[in-house]
């Protein structure tokens, strides 16, 4: 046994207390905003925000639940995701696996036209104006799937992980008489799902978070995403305002806000127990290149 | 022997053939493979090359009767932008920000990693990494959302419950420029730290213990064992970390800033970087030729930065380069 000196031991309780110090302010925000959506409004503008309420109150939440922003923003929200990730998913990966043949004589040639998206673009001006003035994207749910559809990082990570599969099993199958779409359904994404899940989880999460294309396209209030309610929680509230069920009782506009944001996150803090150890496998693969 | 004189006609024709082997016949033997990338180049061609020749607005004195065929101003574009105040001011907010992105996030992370690896009690060690890695699954209004509402608000924040606390006069942040570009990078460094000392103490697993066990051997203590031999071994990944984001450099990180700032004009001066200027532009239709030759030039000095550092990254390791 290694005898541990007594600056060894007091150099460990400094570490612990370092990250454990570091670690409680990642979960504040969150304890702090769930412990202030059941306060009651008076509470919080005498005290402001307390760890423990010092009145307690479900109100915020009823409103939030009688409000048809949150219902249309998690209905905008979890549709764009998933649609946006399966598409993103099939395109991305088809295209991946394409580049990864070698007998396909032009792929280099698509390599590069996907690589020079990735160095240079022509300014935010006029991909706007593609978007609006031509095709049309204000408005529209397309517009908060199709600009993000193709990253093409992850088309060259699934093409390397492709790659990386004995092209004997493609033949082999080519021979049987297996189609090319056959072969990367049944055969390559079944060999790639570790990967498959991981890059999932990211182009999952990247579409869950996105606002700006909101922020850009979209002026709808029936189709904000989550993210984007979130964002203009303000004057929403204004519409809640005008509900006038509130009789004479003022309207509780910080607890709402904080209720709202609560409902938000509510599906990350329920998911990160599952999820999170796939995006460290993740940071992984992409290691430096995230 | 006619038969051998055909064999070998056949094969030079094979041979011609091969040679002559051109697009077409290309297309017709893989074509289900070129039809697989078809979706990806088309929207890429839509959303990344359609918007290209875009760029002669930067040159023009667009209008929306006219469009493309707005009048050309040469580089009056540039000279409106480069003269006024804005220039200056968004890309020195741009880099002030991105650098101190850069050297706060990998300071704490770096930090972070060395000390989760002194950890001896594994589930202590699975619980901060746990803790630390959650900022980074959200959005940039939630995390915008915890600073401007739960810390910075003017009345129930925390940060102005901690002033009164000390006996000071709460301070009204909506109105007060100063301390947000460091709010904005505190926000970041926040989200940050964790996800990337994920990446710093995977290197430092990586390393060989029985380096540490012969220095230990030798009477190194603890500290210089980090010092003379974990730092030196994680330098190289430090390096092209940097190298990797220095191609950045000039995009500013509109979603946290915007999520942050929004319009509140009085605060501009310390945090409205190039991306969130062009935003107000588009948004308010203004001057169209100014705002795209700000893209232009954020494109242009962006595609060196990428290019240079990525250069840099190959000659100093070949595998972590970018392309």
């Amino acid at each position: 046994m290694i005898q541990r000196s007594l600056s060894d031991k007091v150099m460990q309780v400094l570490i612990h207390f370092i990250l454990l110090a570091f670690g409680l302010t990642c979960v504040y925000p969150f304890i702090l905003t769930f412990m202030a959506s059941i306060s009651s409004e008076k509470s919080i503008l005498d005290y402001g925000y307390q760890l423990i309420p010092k009145e307690f109150s479900l109100l915020a939440y009823e409103l939030v639940f009688k409000d048809e922003f949150i219902y249309s923003g998690y209905t905008v929200s979890i549709f764009v995701t998933v649609a946006g990730t399966a598409m993103s998913l099939l395109i991305c990966g088809m295209a991946g696996y394409a580049m990864s043949i070698k007998r396909v004589k032009y792929r280099n040639a698509v390599a590069i036209y996907f690589y020079l998206t990735m160095v240079f673009g022509a300014g935010l001006l006029p991909w706007y104006l593609v978007c609006t003035q031509f095709l049309h994207l204000q408005n529209t749910v397309l517009a908060l799937i199709l600009p993000g559809l193709v990253s093409p990082f992850n088309v060259f990570l699934m093409r390397n992980y492709f790659a990386s599969i004995p092209s004997e099993l493609i033949e082999s199958a080519e021979i049987d008489g297996c189609g090319v779409m056959r072969t990367f359904v049944q055969i390559i994404i079944p060999l790639s799902l570790p990967i498959m899940a991981t890059i999932t989880l990211f182009i999952g999460l990247a579409y869950w978070n996105d606002w700006a294309s909101a922020l850009w396209f979209i002026d709808n209030p029936d189709l904000y995403p989550l993210q984007y309610m979130l964002f203009r929680i303000e004057s929403l509230m204004s519409f809640v305002k005008q509900y006038g069920s509130m009789g004479d009782m003022t309207m509780p506009t910080e607890t709402f806000q904080v209720a709202t944001l609560f409902v938000t996150i509510g599906p990350i803090i329920f998911l990160y127990p599952f999820i999170q150890r796939y995006f460290v496998k993740g940071i992984m693969i992409g290691a430096v290149k995230g | 022997m006619q038969g051998i004189v055909n064999k070998e006609k056949m094969v030079i024709q094979g041979m011609v053939d091969k040679k002559k082997r051109g697009f077409l016949f290309e297309m017709k033997r893989n074509y289900p493979y070129y039809l697989m990338m078809l979706p990806a180049i088309i929207i890429l061609f839509v959303f990344a090359y359609l918007p290209m020749p875009g760029i002669i607005i930067a040159f023009q004195d667009f209008n929306f009767v006219d469009k493309f065929k707005s009048p050309f101003v040469g580089l009056d574009n540039f000279k409106f932008y480069f003269t006024s105040s804005y220039a200056f001011r968004t890309t020195f907010n741009t880099i002030f920000i991105n650098l101190n992105y850069l050297f706060w996030t990998t300071l704490v992370s770096l930090l972070f990693a060395i000390l989760l690896n002194e950890i001896r009690l594994k589930f202590a060690k699975k619980l901060y990494q746990n803790l630390m890695f959650l900022p980074f699954f959200l959005s940039a209004v939630v995390v915008g959302k915890f600073v401007t509402e739960l810390v910075f608000s003017d009345h129930n924040g925390v940060a102005n419950q901690i002033v009164k606390l000390f006996g000071h006069e709460p301070i009204v942040w909506s109105q007060t420029a100063g301390p947000w570009a460091w709010i904005i990078i505190g926000a970041h460094v926040w989200q940050a730290a964790g996800y990337s000392s994920i990446v710093y103490l995977a290197t430092i697993t990586g390393i060989d213990d029985h380096l540490f066990e012969a220095a230990s051997l030798d009477g190194a203590n603890r500290w210089q064992q980090i010092r003379l031999i974990l730092l030196p071994l994680l330098t190289p990944m430090i390096i092209i970390m940097c190298l990797l984001s220095i191609g950045g450099m000039l995009r500013g990180d509109f979603g946290t800033i915007y999520s942050i700032i929004g319009d509140n004009g009085l605060l501009f001066k310390h945090t409205d970087v190039i991306d969130t200027y062009v935003f107000r532009a588009i948004k308010g239709a203004a001057d169209f030729g100014t705002t795209a030759a700000v893209g232009l030039y954020q494109s242009v000095v962006g595609f060196i930065l990428v290019y240079g550092s990525n250069a840099l990254v190959k000659k100093y390791d070949k595998d972590s380069a970018l392309f």
